[in-house]
């Protein structure tokens, strides 16, 4: 019991030196009366807010930048993405052998048959029939 | 009692002053300054400067760093004008207050993660002062003329974690309420109460060491 006492009577002590503690560490106001009373301090106030002001700008571009990047990576990936689809696709179907074949389009295969496609080619007229027609007939009078 | 009749309201007494003379009240200060008035911010500035200067002096003595927590506080205050309303705050005083224990209590924090000093710079001298105070009762009167008091306490404080400290200070210096703190810090009172309990049993296992 007077064990229990006497330990309390030492922490309150303790605990009434604490506050002189505290209260000596804070009340010392020349430092804080001599920093008010700076005469430049607002001077310096400004040109650090300014400070501050260029970097959240800054801060706030390259934020800005991110999110433009943030959403545009997303989208050029799945661009990517169906392009490359497309291009398997598109390589995919043009390698299938029997469908669309040049060689059963026209039949090479076979040997001493040649076939010749003039796909573009345009019909005679008449006049040049004609032309070809009176050539002949002007060849075989002159033998 | 006193003492704490003597004390500053712990929102400032700045702006009443303000209020009972013919200058525009803090809230008209903040809208103007919000739109770009730098006089008003002035006005702000000079108004409020001595109430951030003393806060900060509370828990750091080099100028360097009073005026640190000064600019920073008021750089936060200036781009947070536009959160700052009557209907929230009690007054702008008091939003500031706050502002600068937070940066008081950000520097503390930063202190702490480089600790300058330590206990084993404590001198025999400054250990006798100790054990003197320990056994005269009520020897507080002249604790703050004595710089050895000053400089035992810094030492002696260093070992304590921020938020300790920034309880201790609030209570014991300030002398505010828990209702007070927790307002200030946006604790809740029993988280106050708490942290102001295990902050002095911190600073009493601290003290015993050298008794």
């Amino acid at each position: 019991m007077s064990d229990t006492k006497r330990k309390q009577g030492l922490n309150e002590r303790l605990d009434s030196l604490g506050r002189e503690v505290v209260r000596a560490a804070a009340m010392d106001e020349t430092a804080a009366e001599a920093v008010a009373s700076s005469p430049f301090l607002y001077a310096r106030l400004r040109a650090r807010i300014k400070a501050e002001g260029e970097r959240r700008e800054e801060g706030e571009r390259w934020f800005t930048l991110l999110g433009v990047v943030w959403r545009a990576v997303p989208a050029m990936a799945l661009t990517t993405i169906f392009a490359l689809a497309l291009f398997w696709s598109a390589s995919v179907s043009t390698r299938s052998p029997s469908t669309f074949s040049l060689e059963s389009l026209l039949d090479t295969r076979d040997a001493g048959i040649q076939h010749v496609v003039f796909a573009d080619r345009q019909p005679l007229s008449s006049d040049e029939v004609l032309a070809t027609i009176l050539n002949e007939d002007e060849r075989e009078a002159t033998r | 009692m006193d003492e704490m009749a003597e004390r500053p309201d712990p929102a400032g007494d700045a702006s009443a002053r303000a209020q009972s003379t013919a200058e525009p009240p803090d809230a008209e200060l903040v809208a103007r300054a919000g739109a770009g008035d730098e006089e008003a911010f002035e006005l702000l500035f000079n108004r409020h400067r001595r109430r951030v200067s003393l806060i900060a002096g509370r828990f750091f003595r080099q100028p360097e760093q009073i005026e640190e927590v000064v600019q920073e506080s008021f750089t936060k205050a200036f781009f947070a004008l536009g959160d700052f309303t009557n209907a929230q705050e009690s007054s702008f005083a008091a939003w500031l207050a706050r502002i600068a224990f937070n940066t008081c209590y950000d520097e503390l924090r930063r202190m702490k993660r480089r600790p300058e000093s330590s206990l084993s710079n404590i001198s025999d001298a400054e250990t006798a002062w100790l054990q003197e105070h320990m056994r005269a009762e009520g020897a507080g009167a002249d604790v703050e003329a004595t710089a050895v008091a000053r400089d035992l306490a810094d030492k002696l404080l260093a070992r304590l974690s921020a938020e300790d400290r920034l309880v201790l200070v609030m209570l014991d210096a300030e002398e505010m309420s828990v209702a007070d703190i927790a307002k200030l810090t946006k604790w809740s009172s029993s988280k106050v109460k708490v942290r102001a309990h295990r902050a002095r049993a911190r600073l009493r296992r601290v003290l015993s060491r050298f008794l």
